[in-house]
């Protein structure tokens, strides 16, 4: 679409007026209307009716804010996009429009400045495609992803006031980042001062893998809880040495059930009597 | 039948975060605007598709830049735009002032976090933050910061 | 305007504060301002910050946080950080803020159970980034 503002005379491409309009008028997956200064609806083609449901009769001289959705007219969104665009020359948005029959589709909007050789503003041009089904796919995708995710880095509470969260796999980034905001949630929403991170299935710890377990364990401190890392097994005790980190100021275990034990005796330290102080 | 739209400055719409969400800009002319800038954002990442913690970076990242804007040049602006390249899409912030600049922009990202007090402070920090940072500085003439960050 | 809406609370020799939600850079200063007046002024030994609505931690926010636990702990008072919000734990974490000697807890409740114990031996200060 062009970017400039230009002439709406017939450009010197060779096309008569008679087939632009026949260009303009049979195209099907592109809603190409024209709306006058104001926003109103001058002008319709086959994919504006195919996207948006309205029939010429029906919608030429309405104003074109009946395609938005509520939320939309609100925050008066139709006016802006037509200021926008009378003073950059375009305007450019991927947002929920509203077909006649009140669905809602997702749509690429470009607005153009239709302005005559002396700079008048004539009206604006929109070009509509819809991409509800892409948006769609998208969406579908990042929710089985979330999903897999969840799936292998559960976050269970085991008792009052403990989680855990058995880690199986290797840590990358990505992966930490998510397994960090589930735990915290997690311990959040269970009101739990324990959580246990078990690195049993974990296959090497290498230095990039440990600092992502000490952010870990800082950002749960930050919380007000403290994590208990167990099932570090021999083969990652000597890993961990060799390497020269520090792991000091985490409470480890090599198993499950001795975390679990030290995560009971710090909640039974902190059951402080009421009446003294 | 020519009917003119109403000029911006009278648009009720036009205030730098009630914008359409995909584009608009925030004036920083004061230390009440840092706060404004985080809520504009929060406002537009709310209409994309990111967690709630990378919301919460985006924001953070815009607050440390907005705050140098003020504390260093007194003034500038703030604009955003919704990015969309193929199926990713994602939010693209600027920082623009004309104020002193900064003088070494390598130094100025190096520097500890918490520890610097200079000209640049929470550079480093909106970097570690976003998924892009791009900084544009001359001294004496201002500076361009961008910030990108995308939907995971 | 920007004092108004911080409110301190004293329980006993404890002071609770209650930080609002997006605080401005004028209402963070000024929050440690009247921290410090009211320990003073009630001679308490400690102090808990509820942050369990704040929803942004940026580099001024934890400097002045930071700043104010010191000044707390030369006044003699321990802090307790209350419940922070897990997406802020994430960002400070990633950021490597840190809350000096203060000690957190989930939640205010939690927090004035941790004071009934006696305060940790103080950390040796580390880094959480190398």
């Amino acid at each position: 679409m062009a970017t400039e503002t230009e002439s709406i005379q017939t450009p010197a491409s060779g096309l008569g007026e008679d087939s632009y309009r026949l260009l303009v008028e049979s195209v099907k997956d592109y809603s190409i209307i024209m709306l006058d200064p104001s926003g109103h609806v001058v002008s319709w083609n086959e994919g504006a009716r195919r996207i948006k449901g309205w029939r010429d009769e029906e919608i030429l001289g309405k104003h074109f804010s009946i395609f938005y959705p509520p939320e939309a007219l609100q925050r008066g969104f139709p006016e802006l996009e037509l200021t926008t665009a009378a003073r950059e020359g375009r305007f450019e948005d991927e947002n929920w429009r509203v077909r006649k029959n009140g669905t809602r589709f997702w749509a690429n909007v470009v607005v153009t400045a239709l302005r005559d050789k002396d700079g008048t503003l004539r009206g604006f041009g929109k070009v509509t495609r819809d991409l509800t089904e892409r948006k769609q796919a998208e969406e579908r995708i990042q929710q089985q992803s979330r999903e897999i995710l969840e799936l292998s880095t559960p976050v269970m509470q085991v008792w009052q006031g403990v989680v855990a969260a058995p880690l199986i796999g290797s840590l990358d980034s990505q992966r930490t980042q998510q397994f960090m905001e589930r735990l915290l949630s997690r311990i959040v929403e269970t009101n739990s001062p324990v959580a246990l991170v078990d690195i049993m299935g974990v296959p090497t710890v290498d230095s990039q893998t440990a600092q992502h377990l000490i952010d870990t364990v800082s950002a749960v401190r930050l919380l007000g809880a403290q994590v208990v890392l167990t099932g570090v097994r021999p083969a990652i005790a000597q890993t961990l040495v060799h390497l020269g980190i520090d792991l000091s100021d985490i409470i480890t275990r090599s198993s499950l059930s001795a975390g679990l034990q030290v995560a009971l005796e710090i909640l039974s330290l902190r059951v402080v009597p009421k009446d003294g102080q | 039948m020519t009917k003119q739209i109403p000029p911006i400055a009278d648009s009720k719409a036009w205030r730098g975060y009630d914008h359409q969400p995909t584009r608009g800009e925030l004036q920083i002319t004061s230390e009440s605007d840092i706060v404004v800038a985080r809520q504009a954002i929060r406002q537009v990442c709310a209409t994309l598709n990111f967690g709630l913690t990378d919301v919460t970076r985006i924001v953070t990242a815009a607050s440390e830049l907005t705050r140098n804007i003020y504390q260093y040049a007194g003034c500038g602006v703030m604009r955003w735009r919704a990015l969309v390249e193929g199926a990713k899409t994602g939010l693209e912030v600027t920082f623009e002032d004309n104020g002193p600049g900064i003088p070494d922009v390598e130094q100025a990202l190096e520097r500890g976090f918490s520890t610097s007090r200079g000209m640049g402070l929470g550079l480093p920090g909106a970097k570690r933050l976003m998924d892009e940072m791009t900084v544009q500085s001359t001294a004496g003439k201002g500076t361009i910061v961008q910030i990108r960050k995308w939907v995971k | 305007m920007a004092a108004d809406n911080i409110s301190v609370l004293k329980l006993h020799d404890v002071l609770l504060v209650t930080v609002p939600p997006d605080p401005d850079d004028p209402t963070v200063t000024a929050l440690q301002e009247k921290i410090l007046q009211a320990m003073m002024r009630h001679d308490a030994r400690a102090l808990v910050l509820d942050i369990s609505t704040v929803q942004t931690l940026d580099s001024f926010f934890a400097r002045i946080v930071s700043e104010t636990v010191q000044m707390a702990a030369l006044m003699g008072g321990r802090t307790v950080v209350a419940g922070m919000k897990p997406n802020v734990a994430v960002i400070a974490t990633q950021l490597g803020l840190t809350l000096g000697q203060a000690e957190t807890a989930l939640d205010v409740d939690r927090a004035f159970d941790l004071l009934r114990m006696p305060a940790p031996a103080p950390l040796p200060a580390k880094r959480l980034e190398s």
